[in-house]
């Protein structure tokens, strides 16, 4: 392992908080979107963690500017997952909302019946 | 043996109540005559496959019956003189109690049911009586555990299924310290098949604290079957059951299954030096005599006729158990006699019982009053069987005692032939009051729900045959003990066998 | 033929997005012939030993490796069959449980990620698995409609933040090593702290998503939630994958010392789970409630079966470890789809539905009380198989008391629970309308997987032999 440069350190640290913040975000947040917000910047803190290592690695071997081609195709891979995954997330949530709705929707009603 | 089809007798004696039994499942409840020539070709066949076994056995084979099942534990069944006691008690007495059942049930709901887990369980009994190793063995303690719970709950009341739950939690607990035990043993010697004088003999030095817990353990594990003292809780309450399930299961499957694991456990695993050395037996002995007089005592102060019966049975059953463990010949042809005596003395008394309380709805004791005069043949049935419990000669009950004292005199145990007259005098004492009652007392008014079964018998005759039948044997058995076709010429022949393996 | 496996359920998955009208009988066909592949490829392996496979030919450690041995090639057999049963039980009850189409296509993908994860030797590869593993099951769930869709939710979002668990440890190693196929790593393995510290991080993640006790607590609201069929795919297979991960961390890659350290807790957790999860089984009011309980605490077998594996390195420990799952997959299924076919047929989510089950479906009942038997571990069952194995593991040690004892006490804590529903069943019957006809076939699909746990006792010796400890 090389000596970590400044902007190599600065990197990791901001990749190390912001999976520390997505993570406080997920225990602490009850709302749901708040929630898949929260997944989405702990992995966009890996995903940093992974370009940070895959720059640090190349300085080892012979092609010493190439970044490690490993580590970014499974940046791609992680990101196709993720985004995935997130819509997915964001289409059940709207199935809940819709179908909350809906289950109050009849005692509104009743609310305002009255009224008319 | 030489012809090839011998090898699968142990296997055909089990299938021919198995086979019938999961057809029977299949029946609609209105197959009534199906349902009965099953039972009775199952039933037949059973005694016919029997009878060879007994005769090759008596003429000194041994048949064996393997399958592959745990590394180093087949499921092996073995027939030989100790395993056909029991196979051919609970045999006869399944032909007895069928009969019974058929009469018992007649026109009640659930028959294909109840006849299926019937058959099941005297499966079970049977392979339980067969099994030539430990795990095997295992096996069908358990299978008998699941077979016999539908039946103690048949009747879907909720005093019924709370009898059935205390059953489970306490047969499925004593099963899976059998578990622990044999896997125990299996861990330091394997699972051979059971050998008289035991296959322990090896490690006795070398693991002696590991053998004494296995046996603790599967001591244990027997011992809630066999209705040993701290065990015994689950007997009396599964009396819920119909009467044809209290005679045959609680007089001889499931507390027999029990005393016989005991045996086989005693003899065929640890054998009697083992038993010595790891000084084991003491404390067994103590266990069963403090059951014995525990057992009458609570008889005593019970006023429901089965569940006298069922304390009578927690205290008789550990007969057996003492004779197993005063480790004498002689105490031993007294306890393996006793296996077969007290299963056909029970079954009449509880056939009895059953017949004053389908015929007159009585279930108490001081009900009845003069019972003697309107059922003169159950009564008479009933008096027999008591008298054999207590042990009054020339009853089967006298021989047993007889045996199980000159073996307590034999190796010198005072403390044991107390315990002995001790009971006998407590077992005259809560079943001469009901004699008394039967024969000697007028009838106090009207029966609490009598019921004409019958034109010009006293009861259906399908309920007085079996137990006229079985009363019969309680006599025979006693008058014939010296010829070799009794019970105690077999458990001689076992006995024989067992210490003279050197 | 491992890369048949592969593609022919994603193949028919993606025809069956393309023409819905034959998607049942595609995945019953798909299943079917995974299964039959599945079993050749079991006594290829068994006879010729582990193949090995490198993703498009390229060298070792840049290729993705794969790895079919006797247990990975068990478990797609498993899988594949189930898969099948399960499908034939959605397509007999198809006219009455309305499932939505949906269910073919994901749960051919299902059976593709599930088939990936037990031949992926490769920690990136896993992920991917994985992460297509949860969010088909979250999928999956939501397909019971309204009421299901808070619990796939919560589901789904524990599920991605398990996976990112893992992601992280993944990644802290491939910085420390540049590496990612298991055996590679396991032979430049040395213990720190980033390697202690990316063990913990996958472990938390996996042992959330295979709802390892203390981090169980989505897991009976989800499996209950969902269809039944469903539900008997999600406990039988689903979580087994994270625990396959877990078993092939601590087994291959992790130091002797750090297994050591692991090993008390992952037992305590395994008991933590058994008693809890039974409690809970015991208390709850509601049928599938009790079976995903079950699941908890039969999970709990498996953690502790690892735990003390990695305490005593005892070859048959981990046999047990492999029959336990083997066992659960198979009686739970016959537990999740008896339970369901009763309830639809009688009417109700609660457990006093199920009062005189013994005489209204008798069949049923009977393939529930069989399963049951298993969990418990009755002989000659694969549950008491298992159980042999691991008190013989156990007492191979030599003085070994509070295991087993401890065994004996959860072993209760199950057969309670199993006959509570038992004595539930043989009460009177109330009574029934006189058009009264249960359907037999999903009965007796019920049925075959408890009556194959039975007989896994009888093929006892072939099974340990497959699942020796080089097998993984």
């Amino acid at each position: 392992m090389t000596e970590l440069s400044g902007s190599l350190l600065l990197f990791l640290l901001t990749a190390a908080s912001l999976v520390a913040i997505g993570v406080y975000g997920f225990i602490i947040g009850p709302e749901p979107l708040r929630r898949i917000l929260a997944l989405n910047i702990i992995s966009a803190g890996i995903f940093m963690l992974m370009v940070v290592l895959a720059y640090r690695t190349s300085g080892s071997g012979a092609t010493e500017l190439a970044a490690d081609p490993v580590l970014q195709a499974l940046v791609l891979t992680g990101l196709v997952v993720a985004v995935s995954a997130t819509a997915f997330a964001l289409a059940l949530l709207a199935r809940l909302e819709q179908s909350s709705s809906e289950m109050s929707a009849p005692l509104q009603l009743k609310q305002t019946e009255p009224e008319q | 043996m030489s012809p090839f089809w011998l090898s699968y007798l142990p296997l055909a004696i089990i299938l021919s109540s198995l086979l019938p039994g999961l057809i029977i499942f299949t029946l609609k409840e209105q197959q009534v005559k199906l349902r009965i020539s099953l039972n009775l070709l199952g039933v037949t066949v059973k005694l016919i496959l029997v009878l060879i076994m007994w005769q090759a056995v008596k003429a000194g084979d041994i048949f064996y019956f393997s399958v592959p099942f745990l590394p180093g534990a087949d499921l092996v069944l073995q027939g030989d003189a100790l395993s056909l006691l029991f196979v051919v008690l609970s045999s006869v007495l399944w032909l007895a109690t069928t009969i019974y059942a058929i009469g018992y049930l007649e026109n009640s709901p659930l028959r294909s049911r109840f006849f299926g887990y019937f058959s099941l369980c005297v499966s079970a009994t049977v392979g339980l009586a067969l099994s030539g190793n430990l795990v095997s063995f295992l096996l069908f303690y358990e299978l008998l555990t699941l077979a016999t719970f539908p039946l103690v709950v048949h009747r879907g009341t909720p005093q019924s299924l709370a009898a059935g739950r205390r059953y489970l939690a306490y047969t499925l607990g004593g099963g899976l310290l059998l578990l622990t035990g044999v896997a125990l043993l299996h861990s330091l010697v394997q699972s051979p098949q059971f050998v008289p004088g035991g296959y322990v003999s090896a490690v006795v030095s070398e693991h002696s604290g590991l053998l004494q817990l296995a046996f603790g353990l599967m001591i244990a594990g027997l011992g809630v079957k066999a209705a040993l003292l701290p065990l015994h809780g689950w007997l009396p309450q599964a009396m819920v059951a119909p009467a044809p399930v209290s005679a045959l299961l609680h007089a001889v499957a499931v507390v027999k299954a029990g005393a016989f694991g005991i045996i086989r456990l005693v003899y065929d695993v640890f054998g009697v030096e083992s038993m010595q050395l790891l000084q084991l037996a003491e404390p067994l002995m103590l266990l069963a005599a403090a059951t014995i007089l525990y057992g009458s005592w609570r008889a005593l102060a019970q006023q429901d006729i089965k569940r006298r019966l069922a304390y009578s049975t927690i205290s008789q059953v550990s007969y057996i158990t003492v004779g197993v463990a005063m480790l004498g010949p002689l105490a031993a042809v007294g306890g393996l006699v006793h296996l077969v005596h007290q299963g056909v003395m029970k079954i009449t008394l509880f056939f009895c019982a059953g017949n004053y309380a389908e015929t007159l709805g009585v279930h108490k004791i001081n009900e009845l009053n003069g019972a003697g005069r309107r059922m003169p043949l159950t009564s008479v049935a009933f008096t027999l069987g008591a008298l054999g419990m207590i042990g009054i000669p020339p009853t089967a009950g006298f021989i047993s005692k007889w045996y199980l004292g000159l073996g307590a005199v034999a190796s010198d145990n005072q403390l044991m032939l107390l315990v002995f007259v001790f009971s006998g005098l407590l077992n005259a004492a809560y079943f001469l009051p009901i004699i008394y009652r039967l024969w000697f007392l007028p009838q106090r008014g009207s029966w609490p729900d009598e019921q004409r079964l019958s034109a010009r018998l006293e009861t259906h005759w399908m309920l007085l045959l079996p137990m006229l039948f079985t009363a019969l044997l309680i006599i025979l058995m006693g008058l014939f003990a010296s010829t070799g076709i009794s019970p105690l010429s077999w458990a001689e022949l076992i006995v024989e066998r067992e210490f003279s393996y050197d | 033929m491992m890369i048949l496996l592969l593609v022919l359920p994603l193949l028919s998955a993606l025809l069956m997005l393309l023409w819905p009208r034959i998607a049942p009988l595609l995945a019953l066909f798909s299943a079917a012939a995974s299964s039959l592949l599945a079993l050749q490829l079991l006594l290829q392996v068994a006879e010729q030993g582990t193949r090995y496979w490198l993703l498009a030919g390229w060298p070792s450690g840049l290729a993705i490796a794969w790895q079919a041995d006797t247990l990975s090639c068990l478990l797609i057999l498993l899988s594949t069959v189930l898969q099948l049963l399960v499908g034939l039980y959605a397509f007999a009850t198809r006219s009455r449980d309305k499932l939505s189409q949906g269910f073919w296509p994901l749960s051919t993908l299902l059976q593709l990620s599930l088939t990936a994860l037990w031949l992926s030797r490769d920690l990136f590869n896993l992920y991917v698995c994985l992460e297509l593993l949860g969010l088909v099951a979250v999928a999956l769930v939501s397909l019971s409609g309204r009421k299901a869709i808070k619990p796939a939710f919560n589901y789904l979002l524990l599920s991605l933040f398990g996976s990112l668990c893992y992601l992280l440890g993944v990644v802290l190693l491939y910085g420390a090593y540049g590496l990612l196929d298991i055996a590679g790593l396991a032979s430049q393995w040395q213990a720190g702290w980033l390697s202690n510290s990316a063990l913990l991080l996958m472990s938390l993640g996996l042992m959330l998503k295979a709802a390892i006790w203390p981090l169980h607590a989505w897991l009976p609201a989800a499996h209950a939630a969902a269809p039944a069929p469903v539900s008997a795919l999600l406990s039988a297979l689903v979580v087994k994958g994270p625990l396959f991960i877990l078993c092939l961390l601590w087994l291959q890659l992790a130091s002797t010392s750090q297994a050591q350290a692991m090993a008390p807790l992952f037992a305590a957790a395994g008991l933590a789970a058994l008693l809890f999860g039974g409690w809970s089984a015991l208390r709850t009011p509601f049928a599938k409630n009790l079976v995903a309980y079950s699941t908890v605490a039969q999970l709990g077998y498996a953690t502790l079966a690892l735990g003390l594996m990695l305490t005593f390195d005892q070859p048959l420990i981990f046999a047990a470890l492999w029959l336990f799952v083997l066992a659960h997959a198979l009686a739970k299924a016959a537990c999740f789809l008896a339970i369901g076919e009763m309830s639809a047929t009688l009417g109700g989510k609660r457990l006093t539905i199920l009062k005189g089950a013994s005489q209204t479906m008798p069949l049923a009942m009977f393939a529930f009380a069989v399963a049951g038997g298993s969990l418990i571990g009755l002989p000659p069952s694969g549950g008491f198989l298992a159980k042999w194995a691991l008190l013989q593991g156990l007492w191979l040690q030599g003085e070994q008391l509070f295991w087993p004892l401890a065994l004996v006490f959860a072993t209760l804590l199950s057969a309670a629970y199993v006959f509570r529903v038992v004595v539930l069943a043989f009460d009177r019957a109330d009574p029934v309308a006189p058009d009264f006809a249960p359907q037999l076939v999903p009965q007796w699909l019920a049925l075959l997987p408890a009556l194959a746990v039975w007989a896994m006792a009888l093929f006892s010796e072939p099974l340990l032999l497959l699942l020796r400890l080089e097998a993984l």
